[in-house]
Order: C-alpha cells, then sequence, then structure tokens
C-alpha cells in the first residue's frame, strides 16, 4: 500500500488557521491501513483541533467526512455537498488523493494533512518497510524477489558496496543491506548465478525522471 | 588489459615492478595551494597519487581539477570519480574532459552515501552503478565508442581501476564481486586498508584460486594510525573497516606520545607482509592528512623509487 | 483541595477494577465525576479520551489491571500504549499531558482508587480549568 505519516499537529494547526469552516477528508484505503488517514484517524485530529482552537479562543468547526478512496471520482462525487458548505478541505489521503480532490473542487483550497511516503508493505504490525519506487521496469525476477533499485541505499545493479556490514546497510544498522537479502535469497532458490553476469545501466526513461507518466487503456476506452 | 596507455602505474606494473601509490584528498575551498604543498611531499615519492571525489560525501573541490593540478606539479594522478554525485552524461563528459588535461588513471568508485557528508539533504544520483562505469571506461577506450554507442572522435586510453573490500560482509560473494569487476575492465584494484591480515590472505588465496591475480594488479591498502583514539574511532565509524581488537590494544598499549610511532611501526609491517603475498603488486598508502608520513613509510619499507 | 471552580472528571475503567454498582466513598459536593465502564481498558480508544476533553472534562483517569492479570490477555498494555499517545497529542495541542493519567489497579481496591481522585483533584488546583473547555 501507499504508506504515510499523519502531519505533526503544530503544522496543522498553522496550515488550516485561516479557515473558520473546515472539511477534514478521510480516505478508506491505503493511509487507513497505515493509520495516517482513516475515519478514525480524521475523528481524532477533528477533535484534536477543535480543542487546540478553542483553547486559544479562537472558532473553528471542523467537520470529518471519510470516503473510500480520493484517487477516483466514483468516490469523490460523495464528499462534494460537504466540500460545498466548508470554506476548506483537509485531505488526509496520499499526495494523489489530495490533488484529485483538488482538481475536483477547484474553489476550495485543498490542505495536504498527511506526508505520503512511499510504497510499501506491512512487514509486522507496527512496521512499515519501503518496497518499490514504481521504477515501471521491473527485474525482480533476476533478484530473487528483493529489489536493488528501491531496497539498495545507492540502488546497485552489482551489488554489493563495501559498506555493507553484517547484513546492514553503511547509511544504517536499522536498514538491512538489500544485497545480502538478495545474495541469501538467491543462494536458497539456488540461483546465484545470476550475480556473476555483469548487469547493465538501467534505463531511467520509464521512471519518474523520464517525466510524470500516464497509463492509458485504449481498450477501457470507447 | 590494453596497452596504449601512457599511463607510468601501468607502465611500472607491467614490468613487473612493486607500485607505491598514496593519496591526496582535495581541500574544502577553492586554495589551489593547499593542493599543492601535499603534492610536495608526496613527490618523488610514490609512482601514483589517488585524488579523492568528495570522499565521505563531504564537498570538496573536486578530483578533476585537483589532479590536474598535481600533472602540474609532475606528479601522476589517479582521479577517482564516484557514481553518487553524477549520471551517466556528466560522467563521461569528464571522462573525456580529464584524459583531454592529461589525466591517465582513475579509480571507479560507488561513493559514501550522503547522508554521512556535509550536505545530508542533497539528492543522490546512482544513475549507473561503479560496475557500470568501469564498463564504460573500457568500452570508451577500447571501442572508441560512449554509452550511447557514438563514435569518440579521441578514445580516453585511461588505466582503469575499481575498489575491493576484503572486510565487507558477505565474504564469500567479494571474490565473486571482484572476477566482476575484472570482467568489466579493471585493470588494476585498490583494496580498503588492511588490518586483519588473517581475512586478506584468505581473500587474496581465493583471488588467486579463481585465477584473478593473472588478470589484475592487486595493490593492498595500508593506512598509519596516528592515535589509539583514531583506531577505535576507525573501527566503530567508517563502513566496511576491519581492525581486530590486538591492533587496537597495541596501539592503546603505549603512551600516547608514542601512539604515532607505533601506527607508523604496525604499518611498516603491515608491508613487508603484503609483499610476501602472492599476486600483490604493490601497496597503496592511504595517509589521511598525514601526506608528510608517507616519504618516511617508503624509505622504511625500502619501496623508494628507482628514478 | 480547594479550587475556585469545580473540577470534571472523567474515570475510564474495566469492568475488573470495580465491581457492577460499586461507588467510590467521595464527597462529590465538590467535584463532578462521570464513570465509563468497559469490557476491557483495551478498548480505551483516543477519540474516547479526546472527546471527554471536548465535553469539558478538566481531566481524564483510566484504571486498568495490573499488567500479567488483564483476564484479556493484553488489553491494559494496549490502553497504556493508547493513554500515551493521546498525552503526547495534548501536549501538542497545548492541553498538556497532566491532564490524563493512566493507573494499574488491583480489583475491588476502593482505597487507592480514592486515592488516585484525590490526587487528580490536587493536580487539578495546579493546573486549573481545562482551557478548551
Amino acid at each position: 500500500m501507499i504508506v504515510g505519516v499523519q502531519k505533526p499537529v503544530a503544522e496543522i494547526i498553522s496550515t488550516v488557521a485561516p479557515y473558520k469552516k473546515l472539511l477534514i477528508l478521510g480516505c478508506g484505503t491505503c493511509v487507513k491501513t497505515c493509520f495516517a488517514g482513516g475515519e478514525d484517524e480524521a475523528a481524532v485530529l477533528g477533535s484534536a483541533l477543535r480543542l487546540a482552537f478553542k483553547k486559544d479562543g479562537r472558532e473553528i468547526e471542523v467537520e470529518e467526512l471519510t470516503i473510500e478512496r480520493q484517487c477516483e471520482d466514483e468516490f469523490i462525487r460523495e464528499s462534494a455537498a460537504a466540500v460545498a458548505r466548508n470554506d476548506a478541505v483537509l485531505s488526509l489521503a496520499c499526495g494523489a488523493g489530495v490533488q484529485d480532490i483538488a482538481r475536483r473542487f477547484p474553489g476550495r483550497p485543498v490542505l495536504p494533512g498527511v506526508n505520503t511516503s512511499f510504497i510499501g508493505v506491512l512487514e509486522k504490525q507496527g512496521l512499515f518497510t519501503e518496497e518499490c519506487l514504481g521504477c515501471g521496469n521491473c527485474e525482480l525476477a533476476t533478484f530473487g524477489g528483493v529489489c536493488p533499485i528501491t531496497r539498495c541505499s545507492k540502488k546497485l545493479l552489482n551489488g554489493p558496496c563495501g559498506g555493507s556490514r553484517d547484513g546492514k546497510c553503511e547509511v544504517s544498522s536499522d536498514t538491512d543491506c538489500a544485497w545480502q537479502l538478495i545474495i541469501d535469497r538467491l543462494k536458497t532458490l539456488g540461483q546465484m548465478d545470476n550475480l556473476r553476469t555483469y548487469i547493465p545501466p538501467k534505463n531511467w526513461q520509464p521512471s519518474n525522471a523520464g517525466g510524470p507518466r500516464k497509463l492509458i487503456r485504449e481498450d477501457h476506452i470507447i | 588489459m590494453n596497452m596504449e596507455s601512457s599511463s607510468r602505474l601501468q607502465q611500472v606494473l607491467s614490468k613487473g615492478g612493486f607500485a607505491v601509490t598514496a593519496e591526496c584528498g582535495p581541500p574544502r575551498g577553492a586554495d589551489a595551494q593547499v593542493v599543492r604543498k601535499k603534492a610536495e611531499l608526496l613527490k618523488g615519492c610514490v609512482h601514483a597519487v589517488n585524488v579523492t571525489d568528495n570522499q565521505t560525501a563531504i564537498v570538496r573541490m573536486s578530483s578533476i581539477s585537483a589532479s590536474v593540478l598535481l600533472l602540474q606539479m609532475g606528479l601522476e594522478p589517479v582521479m577517482q570519480m564516484v557514481v553518487r554525485d553524477r549520471n551517466r552524461i556528466a560522467l563521461q563528459s569528464d571522462i573525456m574532459g580529464a584524459y583531454a588535461l592529461g589525466i591517465r588513471n582513475m579509480l571507479c568508485l560507488s561513493g559514501d552515501h550522503q547522508t554521512f557528508g556535509s550536505q545530508p539533504d542533497a539528492m543522490n544520483v546512482f544513475d549507473i552503478d561503479s560496475m557500470n562505469l568501469i564498463h564504460t571506461v573500457r568500452t570508451m577506450r577500447d571501442e572508441g565508442k560512449d554509452m550511447s554507442g557514438f563514435e569518440l572522435n579521441e578514445p580516453p586510453r585511461m588505466f582503469i581501476g575499481a575498489a575491493a573490500n576484503p572486510f565487507a560482509d558477505p565474504f564469500e560473494y567479494r571474490v565473486i564481486r571482484l572476477a566482476k569487476k575484472i570482467d568489466a575492465g579493471a585493470d588494476f584494484i585498490q583494496t580498503q586498508c588492511v588490518y586483519n591480515m588473517d581475512r586478506f590472505r584468505e581473500w587474496m588465496r581465493l583471488a588467486r584460486e579463481e585465477g584473478l591475480t593473472e588478470k589484475v594488479y592487486i595493490l593492498a591498502g595500508v593506512t598509519p594510525m596516528k592515535s589509539a583514539a583514531m583506531a577505535r574511532f576507525m573501527a566503530k565509524k567508517v563502513a566496511g573497516m576491519d581492525i581486530p581488537a590486538p591492533v587496537i590494544k597495541r596501539m592503546a598499549g603505549v603512551p600516547k606520545k608514542k601512539a604515532a610511532d607505533e601506527g607508523v611501526k604496525i604499518c611498516l609491517e603491515t608491508i613487508a607482509e603484503l609483499r610476501e603475498i602472492e599476486g600483490v603488486r604493490g601497496v597503496h598508502i592511504m595517509a589521511i592528512e598525514w601526506e608528510e608520513k608517507v616519504g618516511e613509510i617508503v624509505e622504511a619499507a625500502g619501496l623508494k623509487l628507482e628514478t | 483541595m480547594e479550587t475556585s471552580f469545580k473540577p470534571k472528571i472523567t474515570l475510564f475503567h474495566c469492568i475488573n477494577t470495580f465491581g457492577k454498582g460499586a461507588s467510590l466513598p467521595l464527597d462529590e459536593d465538590h467535584f463532578e465525576m462521570r464513570t465509563v465502564k468497559m469490557p476491557c481498558s483495551g478498548m480505551v480508544k483516543d477519540i474516547f479520551l479526546l472527546k471527554a476533553f471536548e465535553s469539558g472534562s478538566d481531566a481524564v483517569i483510566v484504571m486498568v489491571c495490573p499488567e500479567g492479570a488483564c483476564r484479556h490477555a493484553e488489553g491494559n498494555l494496549r490502553a497504556k500504549k493508547r493513554v500515551e499517545w493521546v498525552r503526547n497529542l495534548l501536549d501538542e495541542i497545548g492541553l498538556g499531558r497532566r491532564r490524563l493519567s493512566i493507573f494499574n489497579i488491583s480489583s475491588q481496591d476502593e482505597s487507592t482508587a480514592v486515592q488516585i481522585i484525590r490526587q487528580t483533584l490536587s493536580d487539578l488546583a495546579d493546573l486549573g480549568p481545562n482551557p478548551a473547555a
């Protein structure tokens, strides 16, 4: 899923300060699963904002609404009335959702309440880890299902570097060396020969480096 | 190895000599005099001098320019190039420029991660890795073509070096990686500094078994330690460094005033042992911010250059 | 304890800390207390604690079973984590963590419960009323 972290409350407070009527718009998909912006988080944030403003003797009306996803018009439509009756929207969706809301409701300031971080997995309860950066040209088959582009701090295709120590990356002892993981996995699979072959430079054109991307499915368009 | 380079380092090695190289870190500023002063200390002591490329991701005068300053002083630079800060366009461009300016040796490296350096906020590049860089220089030199297949008006005939770290993990893969670098085009290797002789001997043994010592010149790295504190710092904080406890104990076991001498002593003992290892074709002395010791070490080790 | 206002306290507790119908021997002329009974303290959600403050509580107390004695295994551990999270939030919004507290209390230990409430009232004499009430 897409993993994000709710912005610090102090930052949100100063972002929404100019508005008298605020809609906190939660999202029921990715940000719900990483506890950043689902219905529960929207409720807690609403309560926190009301308390924070009231304590300073300021007025703010906070409405909370959560829709299934903020990246599809089918669900976004459901929030139209709520958006219309508020001065601004604090979206707790990922960056894509914030932008889609802003696109559909250009007349309202749409502010982000979450710092979108990465595409990742829930490795175990309470631990989300980054796994994919969307390079557009997946080579996981070569690397035994461990991505060196995302999980090696230096994106090495012919790794490891000289900084790998006890299975950890030189950047942090909390970070696994992806190349240690690759080697261990390929050993288990009996595919260590994959690493004897020289891997040429990556073609970055299919990635965001080639420009913002589009996916068009002609077969879905009539 | 293609012999068309006018690299003095290559000549020494190809004639069977034991090569001695040292290192020069450019300054954090635009003062050429700093480089010239270091060059003076190293002149005549060593066959070639590595010029580091924003080492430990700290912004310094560029390695290509400091290399040119060394050339002007009559020294032979080994220009280090990391893939952390430049993409394939800039790297190829600098390789051609370096050759045009008279640089004949280069060392291809990944580079320390920028989170350690003076600009941790920077975006890193890592467009290609160090293996790709080796391959690229070799292709430019031997086929006269750049990465896009374009025929260059003049190939950069570089003597190509790569780094190897016998002390990093995973150990069993390190020799496979060495083989890969040689296949990609490495002519010579400089290793991380040796303190753990047992591990280094084992790595050399595996390298010989794979026939790699016949295909590449291996120069073993050494670094004289100035103090017990430096030994402990390197052991703990420097990535890929292996300093066995007895070595640290030895440094700590002498009075502080004598520590530097002990460090040099250990360095000389290491060099003596390295010379006896089959396949070691030279030594790379990394006397960080202690360049004045290089001459003394070279002389005491009996490695004085024939002029 | 003397306060210039009549403090309002909300007490969340699990049913195992007090039996049904237990009432605490306290003089309720000087303060108001609302109790919220839960099947397990693990049911204490962030939003309940915040809503207690929104509805005018000056302080919120959570009473949970001693560690290792939770009938539902980890409910009290989860409550501890949730309470700590909300205490941090209270600091960030300027209400202050001291207004929310959590205590382990053995089943039916009324005298400790009373002590805790008295201590909270004393703290409120310092802290004053909820500025967001």
